[in-house]
């Protein structure tokens, strides 16, 4: 999923792009969420044990809507504006990716089934996690569920990475939060990583921002695109024995894919045939996305206290207690006044004293 | 190559301990006229403004404006060696990658040297702009720590309002409420015992009791506090360091419409 080995790629060359902040320091901020993303993650965490989901008493399983629920709870009293942006239709050129993924899941299966029957523990967590998919039926419970809190949805037309980086770069949002490196070659501004996390592991955001990532790789955004092609993308495969490295240095040697393609050498490295690098680069560049002037209006809004109760007590085995303290940390949340910013009242200046040592300090 | 030499050293130690636990990393500015920094809290909501001025050090020597990037918490840990008489020296050559603090004990028996590494931080300067405030209150620094403390075991958040009776400082939490107000009084025995509020507007706006109560612990800095208020700017809490310049705090405010941001 995503780019290949990116982050590590970036940890070692472009170190001051990314950054790690505290979760509470984004309060305030509106933050375009990619939804599938989470919800496979949620369904994948929450309340899992083996083969054994959490479910409702008709038996569907309820732990995307439990991680959902309590995650975007956790967001709003840190006063962040959420903005869920849910997948559209995929792209032609993710069918084959797709693809790929079913097979794997029905591999998967079947060695889940192998190893229930043995009873290997810890093959049948390797298994049930790999068998995980997210159904409409699971996007639309989220949909709803989000809708009764209040709290914004949008869905996009392909790619929601993509969606979220459109919402970013226009000043939408403040910045794009997913797992997925893609947003990167997206283009979105700011990137956040590990914003989903549960508190109970009490990893910091990570914070890439593709300025500085650029100026510190010294590449163009189309180049940056290029380097994510080459390192592996799930539009279309990449080049056997090319990996992060030697991609970043191809392309600072050649300047773009066609460049390096002419001037590689074919013997040692096989391109794939028919490679369809110029189409992936050009879902990158331009996806489709929503035009910007029809997007509806984002609001927060006060939770439907009646809507939640009937949704997730009755329709779905939540304590009744639970849900009604929740609901009351909803409207806890909403009611804080904000914190303002010094940024709204002073400017930053560019500072004109020499460092006596420019010197690479990363804490990671 | 620069060196500074202060006598009262524990004042820098002061120093370091007051603003420690609001910025992890900064950024010394030093020039021929002073030794200054600048810096921001994580979540960019209170900002750290300290100048020590080069005519209050016994020796002050800067050849080029220079930035010593630091980490507050290793600096402070080192300071933290330092008697309480000491003699506080700062040298650091140009091309160096470390500042060095030298303690001197008052008698000249025990001479210490501490090396610290520097690190390159890349940190964000606002430019504050000089301006007239609608109000300005200087209290006792003491009392001014008192009344955070008191009312943030009661709320989260205070509503500082200034009017001509005097200032109030009220907060209100799940087990009820606070009011404390303090009027303008300058028939004390010492100065800065009084209580001077310059009132040219009314005004009145709310912050957080965790900010406030940070900035108190520069409170063995000075005597007394001043808060300088205006309903379109962030507050400044200002100590005054004793002929030799100022820490200052920049607090934004709490607003209750959602403003919007891009």
């Amino acid at each position: 999923m995503g780019i290949k080995g990116l982050t590590k790629l970036l940890a070692d060359n472009a170190p001051n792009g990314m950054k790690e902040h505290t979760f509470e320091s984004y309060f305030g901020r509106k933050i375009a969420i990619d939804a599938s993303m989470s919800i496979y993650q949620f369904l994948i965490v929450v309340g899992r044990t083996g083969s054994e989901m959490l479910t409702n008493e008709a038996g569907e399983i309820t732990s995307h809507l439990q991680g959902m629920f309590s995650r975007t709870i956790r967001l709003l009293e840190a006063g962040i504006k959420p903005l869920y942006v849910f997948d559209g239709k995929p792209p032609d050129l993710k069918k084959e990716e797709l693809a790929k993924r079913l097979s794997k899941r029905v591999g998967a299966t079947e060695d889940l089934a192998q190893a229930i029957e043995t009873g290997d523990k810890a093959d049948i967590e390797k298994y049930s996690k790999r068998t995980v998919k997210v159904t409409r039926q699971h996007n639309e419970d989220c949909k709803r569920l989000l809708r009764l809190m209040g709290v914004p949805v949008i869905e996009a037309p392909s790619e929601a990475e993509a969606e979220c980086a459109s919402l970013c770069k226009n000043g939408n949002v403040y910045a794009v939060a997913s797992e997925d490196m893609d947003s990167l070659t997206f283009g979105a501004p700011r990137f956040l990583r590990h914003l989903m996390d549960p508190s109970s592991k009490k990893v910091p955001v990570m914070e890439f921002e593709i300025g500085k990532i650029l100026e510190e790789l010294d590449l163009t955004m189309d180049q940056f695109i290029d380097l994510g092609i080459l390192c592996g993308c799930d539009y279309c495969e990449s080049i056997k024995g090319i990996g992060g490295q030697t991609a970043l240095k191809l392309i600072r040697q050649h300047g773009s894919i066609e460049n390096i393609l002419e001037n590689i050498n074919k013997e040692r490295y096989v391109i794939p045939e028919n490679w369809p690098y110029q189409d992936a680069r050009c879902l990158f560049k331009e996806p489709l996305v929503s035009p910007l002037e029809d997007l509806p209006e984002v609001k927060w809004a006060s939770p439907d206290e009646e809507g939640l109760s009937t949704f997730l007590v009755k329709e779905n085995g939540f304590n009744q207690d639970r849900v009604t303290k929740a609901i009351e940390k909803i409207k806890a949340a909403k009611n804080k006044s904000s914190q303002a910013r010094l940024e709204s009242f002073f400017k930053p200046v560019v500072t004109t004293a020499t460092p006596i040592k420019r010197k690479l300090y990363t804490a990671c | 190559m620069l060196e500074f030499r202060l006598v009262q050293g524990s004042l820098l130690k002061k120093v370091m301990e007051a603003i420690k636990d609001l910025v992890t990393d900064a950024n010394f500015e030093c020039s021929s006229t002073g030794f200054s920094l600048q810096a921001m809290d994580s979540s960019h909501v209170a900002l750290v403004a300290l100048l020590l001025r080069s005519e209050g050090f016994e020796h002050y020597r800067c050849d080029r404006n220079l930035s010593m990037g630091m980490n507050l918490n290793n600096m402070s840990k080192m300071l933290k060696c330092a008697g309480n008489d000491d003699i506080i020296t700062i040298k650091a050559d140009d091309g160096g990658d470390i500042v060095t603090f030298m303690f001197e004990s008052p008698s000249q028996d025990k001479i210490s040297d501490f090396e610290m590494k520097l690190m390159d931080i890349s940190s964000e300067q606002l430019g504050i702009p000089e301006s007239e405030y609608q109000s300005i209150v200087r209290m006792p620094a003491a009392e001014f720590q008192r009344i955070c403390k008191d009312l943030s075991s009661i709320g989260d958040t205070v509503i500082i309002s200034v009017t001509k009776e005097g200032v109030k400082f009220s907060t209100r939490g799940d087990i009820g409420s606070a009011n404390i107000v303090c009027r303008q009084n300058t028939s004390v025995d010492k100065p800065e015992e009084a209580t001077v509020i310059e009132m040219k507007e009314p005004v009145s706006l709310t912050f957080a009791l965790r900010y406030m109560n940070s900035f108190t612990k520069a409170t063995p800095l000075s005597n007394s506090v001043s808060l300088s208020m205006s309903s379109d700017l962030p507050l400044v809490v200002e100590y005054k360091i004793a002929d030799m310049g100022y820490l200052r705090f920049y607090l934004a405010p709490k607003i209750e419409d959602e403003e919007e941001q891009s």
